[in-house]
């Protein structure tokens, strides 16, 4: 066996994380079975209590695989990297074949093993009739290939990461655009009058696994509009995916030779020392010039807040810029489409979208800032130094959290001009948009208190991020699984507790998208997001304080 | 350099981590304006020790003092006392040097006009100035210790306490951070320092505290520790025929009354050996040995460095 399958995957096997996915994977797996088995002496000829479990197992099954498989690949590479062994790996025998080959291995050991906990249950639901055999085996087949698709992405990105925390923000935001951003294009473009361009975009929507799971669920196509919708997702994806995976390889193998870590270090050179042209001409650029020497920190600033800007890549002036840019772009150009294609869509569905992808924002963005937040001065020693300076510990909390807090709010706010414009062409929407943005405002401190408090119980960021998201998924995710099984094999009221939980439900429900309308989600979700941000947030000053006190 | 007013004090200072007591009955008194090294085997307390003195741990019994401040209650005041240096950099990605300092520097609430000035003069006492623009994670090992020492003397504390500072430097970079030590000490500050590389400490040290298993085994001056330990001084021949190894040797033992550690080397035509006795005693050997027609190329004594005191220590220690 290659040495590094080995110690990746006997590594990976002995956190105490791992154990807990093989067995909850189990469990979850079991109880969805009992729940449906039948116990009466009527059987189910027409099969449809096993496509309906069948259904929910499939779509639990993705979502554990996309959530779970990218954080191991993505911190795999990096990881080495900062602890000096990466060095030793490539001055090894070892070709750039045989490491990458090890490292995906590994990631497809452990992985494998969730997927094969599962089996019993597909065995199950096989044996309760209604399902093709070739059907089972088929979303095995395209799982898998998700599984090494995935972790593909998070090798690829962990070769030029330099920090675990880069790794699987850019991993986990790679995920996002390939498994979900990338539906979009065809979305908008099927049954338009330009045939190479949907066809382009419907092959490119061949790279999500979600397509091909949706298909072999037997629930028609994503997003499918009457009788536009397309089959073949699934050889498609085997197709796409295929390609890209192997692609992917490619290019991580290549990289993976000594040059790699040959980089220059960088003389930290500054615009002020530049010539006029050039500074013009980078102010241009930038707006706000990366390079441009930092004045002092004002005497009535929280130092905590602008170094937490500072020490943040995308936190930067510029970036900030750009991203409130984009989402102000993004958000007019969804709201164009709303007023001018509503006899195709309806706003309902332009909004729903908007509002998906605006949580699927906050939801992919908090993590990534937050949960470094206590973790990541663990990791850097900058904890003990922070401990040394006369701040509060209140004083450190407050500027840790307005540095997200600010990102969050205006990157909705620059989503704000979109609904403007949704309540001038449509004034009976105000009420609605008003509940659609308490609920992206209480999505957004959540998540940032949420993931704030899973922090500060972390010394490392890579396990910190991962576990804030892996809530954070369970919660706007996880439950919407939930949804999806609504009127069987679970009840209106389950599904209506269950969804309380989840502010991107009640946006929906307050938008009035189909199937949320019926479930009362509002004033419930807002109190109980509200008690368990304020719980959450007790817990994050309790334990800062804890920590920052003598031991 | 000294003040002879005590600055740090540790009284009978006890830390227990569960079974495990990181301090044993500790005490210390050090005058102002002194270079302390602290040196003991790892695990020997000195971290403990230091995570006391800065008032990040509070001691199970015993207390600690800097300028009178009592290290786990006045904790505030301890901040502004102290500069500490731990073993760990501490840096932030995607920052510049100055940038760096300039956090810091407001976070012990130094107004900005005099901010910069103060980075400014850090940064040229520590011979950092160049490194100004550049960012923090990509500076080389010794750049860090430096940028990490200016950190330190930001709020111009009294107190310099550094956990390994020559750690992991090149011989030319721990030259220069010998320098800077005995350069800050001349400011008058007090530096307790501590470090496994000893002939360093030993160069710039007044006082030495050895510890091992949390207690402390010597304090003093380098001189008085040796004197402590080293009751016998060391001698060695060296002779110009290894033929004539076992007959010198035979003669050590013969006229040389507490001679112990008699050893020969045949590769080195040396034979080395311990004793109590004086000059004018071991006189009288020599001249036994060349009357006998020993042929000796040199004769002389082998000073004993910090290195062989700590091992002679922590070897008591251990035993």
């Amino acid at each position: 066996m290659n040495a590094i399958v080995r110690r990746e995957l006997i590594s990976i096997l002995r956190t105490w994380p791992a154990a807990a996915i093989q067995v909850g994977t189990a469990v979850v797996f079991a109880l969805l079975v009992v729940a449906q088995w039948p116990t009466g002496a009527v059987v189910d000829l027409s099969g449809v209590q096993a496509e309906r479990v069948f259904r929910l197992f499939g779509y639990g099954l993705l979502t554990t695989l996309l959530l779970l498989v990218p954080a191991v690949p993505a911190t795999s590479i990096v990881r080495e990297k900062k602890q000096g062994t990466l060095t030793l790996l490539l001055n090894s025998p070892l070709t750039g074949w045989g490491i990458y080959s090890g490292k995906l291995l590994g990631v497809l050991g452990f992985v494998m093993l969730p997927l094969l906990m599962s089996l019993p249950a597909a065995a199950a639901c096989y044996a309760m009739g209604g399902l093709a055999l070739g059907d089972v085996l088929k979303l095995y087949a395209v799982l898998l290939l998700a599984t090494v698709q995935c972790a593909a992405i998070g090798l690829l990105v962990s070769s030029y990461a330099n920090s675990t925390d880069a790794a699987l923000r850019l991993t986990y935001g790679f995920m996002l655009l390939v498994a979900v951003i990338l539906l979009g294009p065809y979305q908008i473009l099927q049954g338009k009058p330009w045939p190479y361009v949907a066809d382009i975009a419907l092959w490119l929507r061949g790279l999500s696994p979600i397509p091909a799971v949706v298909e072999l669920l037997r629930q028609g196509d994503v997003g499918g509009q009457g009788l536009s919708a397309v089959a073949g997702n699934v050889y498609r994806y085997f197709i796409m995916g295929g390609a890209m995976t192997g692609l992917l390889a490619v290019w991580t193998a290549r990289r993976l030779k000594q040059t790699m870590l040959d980089r220059p270090r960088p003389q930290g050179v500054m615009t002020d020392d530049r010539s006029l042209g050039q500074r013009s001409a980078r102010r241009l650029f930038f707006l706000i010039d990366p390079q441009r020497r930092s004045r002092a920190i004002g005497r009535f600033t929280n130092p905590v807040l602008v170094k937490e800007f500072r020490s943040r890549r995308f936190g930067r002036s510029y970036w900030m810029v750009r991203l409130i840019a984009g989402c102000a772009i993004f958000s007019l150009l969804f709201s164009y489409a709303a007023t001018t294609s509503s006899e195709d869509w309806g706003v309902e569905t332009i909004g729903g979208i908007l509002v998906v992808l605006q949580v699927a924002l906050i939801v992919f963005i908090t993590p990534s800032l937050a949960a470094g937040m206590i973790s990541a001065e663990h990791e850097s020693g900058g904890w003990t130094l922070l401990r040394m300076t006369p701040l509060s510990a209140g004083r450190i909390v407050t500027g840790k959290l307005l540095s997200v807090l600010w990102t969050l709010l205006l990157v909705l706010l620059a989503t704000l001009p979109g609904y403007a414009l949704m309540i001038v062409i449509m004034p009976k929407l105000m009420q609605q948009i008003i509940y659609v943005l308490i609920c992206l405002v209480l999505s957004c401190v959540f998540s940032l208190v949420l993931s704030a408090m899973v922090s500060s119980f972390f010394r490392r960021t890579a396990p910190a991020t991962i576990t804030a998201y892996t809530v954070l998924a369970v919660i706007y995710g996880g439950t919407l699984l939930v949804w999806f099984g609504r009127d069987a094999p679970f009840g209106h009221d389950t599904v209506q507790r269950v969804l309380t939980v989840n502010t991107l439900a009640a946006a929906m429900h307050a938008i009035k998208v189909k199937g949320f309308e019926t479930y009362e989600l509002i004033p419930a979700n807002w109190w109980f997001v509200g008690c368990a941000t304020v719980a959450c947030l007790g817990v994050f000053a309790w334990r800062v304080r804890r920590l920052t006190r003598p031991e | 350099m000294t003040d002879n007013s005590v600055m740090l004090e540790a009284r009978q200072l006890t830390k227990r981590y569960g079974d495990i007591t990181a301090l044993d009955d500790f005490t210390l008194s050090v005058d102002g304006g002194n270079i302390v090294g602290v040196i003991g085997p790892n695990g020997a307390g000195k971290t403990t020790l230091i995570r006391i003195l800065v008032g990040q741990a509070r001691p199970t019994s015993g207390s600690a003092t800097i300028d009178g401040c009592d290290c786990s209650r006045d904790a505030q005041k301890i901040k502004h006392l102290v500069g500490y240096m731990p073993d760990v950099f501490g840096s932030y990605d995607n920052m510049r040097v100055g940038e760096y300092l300039d956090f810091f520097g407001a976070a012990f609430k130094i107004p900005p006009v005099k901010r910069r000035a103060r980075i400014d003069e850090v940064m040229e006492t520590t011979g950092s100035t160049y490194m100004k623009d550049r960012f923090v994670e990509s500076l080389s090992h010794g750049m860090k210790q430096r940028v990490a020492v200016a950190r330190t003397l930001l709020h111009d504390p009294s107190v310099l306490i550094l956990d390994e500072p020559a750690n992991g430097l090149d011989p030319h970079a721990r030259i220069e951070m010998r320098e800077l030590l005995l350069r800050l000490a001349k400011m008058g500050k007090t530096l307790i320092v501590t470090s496994h590389i000893l002939p360093e400490l030993s160069r710039i040290c007044d006082q030495v505290a050895i510890i091992t298993s949390g207690r402390l085994r010597a304090f003093g001056s380098l001189d008085e520790i040796m004197r402590m330990v080293h009751q016998q001084r060391m001698f060695e021949f060296q002779l110009t025929n290894a033929d004539q190894i076992n007959a010198v040797s035979q003669t050590i033992g013969q006229q040389v009354d507490d001679a112990t550690e008699i050893v020969g080397s045949a590769a080195e035509q040396t034979v080395r050996f311990r004793t109590g006795q004086s000059d004018q005693d071991l006189s009288v050997l020599l001249a036994k040995l060349i009357s006998d027609g020993v042929q000796v190329g040199q004769f002389r004594e082998i000073p004993f460095d910090l290195e062989d005191t700590f091992l002679s220590i922590t070897g008591k220690g251990a035993g």
